[in-house]
């Protein structure tokens, strides 16, 4: 038992470590909760994209020596109404607005960083995070900007519901439809671009998608969802911390690991629906039946 | 009697094409309307644009009271969605909340009665996919009736429904009408819409007839509705051809 305790503890010593778990504590709820609307809307390829356009804005932060957490909260705003935009224009459909925006925004951000000299470093940090090295001043954006996200998915919940549920309903109640649904892709930009450290651009898709895919599977309301895919969220991002701790291997590859370990136990043996129960169900089913032909 | 809604000379276009040209009718309070013609009539899109969620080239919809309630397709929606019937049914009374409110309790004993009227009050804690194709409809339209609304419009409650629920359903309808609701029905269904509605309106486009079902169903205005598809055998005796319920996708799809 105290050994266990131990365990928990000695990482806890290393104040970079305090922070790295602060961090990810803070952007596993965020990232589950507004994860949820990116699982029920279908929106896992706009997060993805989004993810990786923020790129251009970070590398040229980076070369002018700004904090890069800007430049990357500019671009993400910028591609979230620049997609937005082009899809409701109507002209091309919106996953091909989105491959579109995505590739170019991407190979921008790669050209730009190839200027630099040790330029692969920085880019496998901004790439797979590196939640290791946030600092003090990082983590209070994170905490002031993820409050605000919160806020406003708690404020407009039942609004956001409609909009993702039945638009034409959002409609006829004369709510305006584009404007929050705007707001929306704003709120998972700035989601991204808070989680950028801590998980990384290519990575940060899992974070928005796993965890609150794991909470469908096992919930029936919205705000349960979003609970329980919070909960699902921190244990991966303390667990996955740990992990990389003491194996030795990348955080935020180890943090969609334990995320996506969650994820299968739930497709499996969530009640009602997973894997296991149905097969257990057709057997009684069939037993049943067996009983009643003899 | 005034009447409580009255379109005058609605014309839409979709698309480039024109899906409705200079559709006029009045209703009375309390009446029961089907709305009947082929695919492709333009039921939806007078639905649509009655609401406002199509503008129309020209014309005006003028409603009394408070207003319309819509019964979107059951298509439209998807049913594994994480809401409760409870959850649905609240979703009616955001209009009347206003922004940052949380429901009072004037909200759930609206929404408790509505549940109620259309039988689905035990229901109200399942995860709404958890319902039949005939419950589900009837979530719709208590949620309809939590927008406290005064007209109710319908798109093919009937379809992909089975025949008790299909009755469940009017009997619905008929309580309805006795509290005085107005209701516009779409429907494939033209022998349900001549024997259970009070007037039937023949549509392609164009309304080709307004009225009773024993005026609005004649040889000629059937013939002019479904073109080829009508065949007459007799006085009384239509077989329209082409038409069996095909649950509306082909012609909502790109709605």
């Amino acid at each position: 038992m105290n050994d266990l305790l131990e365990l928990l503890i000695q990482p806890l010593r290393y104040p970079f470590m305090v922070r790295g778990l602060l961090a990810s504590v803070m952007v596993g709820t965020l990232c589950a909760v507004v994860g949820t609307y990116v699982v029920l809307r279908g929106m896992a390829f706009f997060g993805d994209a989004l993810a990786h356009a923020i790129l251009p804005g970070v590398a040229v932060a980076y070369l002018l020596g700004a904090n890069v957490f800007w430049g990357a909260l500019l671009m993400g705003l910028f591609t979230a109404i620049g997609i937005g935009y082009v899809s409701r224009r109507g002209q091309v459909k919106e996953d091909t607005a989105i491959g579109v925006i995505f590739a170019a925004s991407l190979a921008l951000g790669v050209a730009l960083l190839s200027t630099v000299q040790n330029y692969s470093v920085d880019l496998t940090h901004i790439l797979f995070g590196d939640v290791l090295s946030v600092s003090t001043r990082d983590l209070w954006l994170t905490a002031g900007l993820g409050l605000v996200v919160l806020l406003a998915v708690v404020v407009l919940y039942k609004e956001l519901l409609v909009i993702s549920f039945d638009p034409v309903l959002a409609a006829t109640l004369r709510l305006p439809l584009s404007t929050l649904q705007y707001l929306l892709l704003v709120l998972i930009a700035l989601t991204i671009v808070v989680s950028l450290q801590t998980v990384g651009v290519a990575l940060m898709v899992a974070m928005l998608v796993t965890p609150a895919a794991t909470a469908y599977l096992l919930t029936r309301r919205l705000w349960h969802m979003m609970i329980v895919g919070a909960v699902v969220g921190v244990l991966s991002s303390v667990g996955g911390l740990y992990l990389s701790f003491y194996v030795n291997i990348a955080s935020g590859a180890a943090v969609v690991l334990i995320c996506t370990g969650l994820f299968v136990l739930a497709f499996l043996f969530s009640p009602g629906r997973g894997v296991v129960w149905s097969w257990l169900r057709r057997q009684e089913g069939s037993a049943a039946s067996a009983l009643e032909t003899t | 009697m005034a009447p409580v809604l009255e379109v005058r000379n609605l014309s839409v276009a979709y698309n480039g094409s024109q899906a409705l040209e200079d559709v006029s009718f009045r209703v009375q309070q309390g009446e029961r309307v089907a709305i009947v013609g082929p695919n492709g009539a333009g039921k939806s899109t007078l639905f649509k644009a009655m609401v406002g969620l199509i503008h129309p080239l020209s014309g005006r919809v003028e409603a009394k009271g408070a207003g319309f309630g819509y019964v979107t397709q059951r298509s439209a929606v998807d049913w594994t969605f994480p809401v409760t019937v409870h959850d649905v049914v609240m979703m009616g009374r955001i209009g009347k909340m206003g922004w940052l409110r949380w429901q009072r309790l004037r909200d759930r004993e609206i929404v408790r009665r509505s549940l109620e009227q259309v039988g689905l009050l035990e229901y109200a804690d399942r995860q709404i996919g958890e319902l039949s194709g005939g419950q589900q409809q009837r979530v719709f339209i208590a949620r309809a009736l939590a927008q406290e609304a005064t007209i109710l419009l319908m798109d093919e409650p009937f379809s992909g429904v089975d025949s008790p629920s299909q009755e469940a359903i009017l009997e619905i309808l008929e309580h309805l009408r006795d509290q005085g609701v107005t209701l516009l029905v779409s429907t494939h269904d033209l022998n349900l819409a001549v024997e259970r509605f009070d007037r039937l309106a023949l549509l392609n486009r164009r309304l080709v007839a307004f009225g009773t079902p024993q005026e609005a169903v004649t040889p000629s205005t059937l013939a002019a509705a479904y073109g080829g598809q009508a065949l007459w055998r007799g006085e009384d005796y239509a077989l329209v051809l082409g038409d069996i319920d095909c649950c509306g996708e082909t012609e909502h799809s790109h709605e």
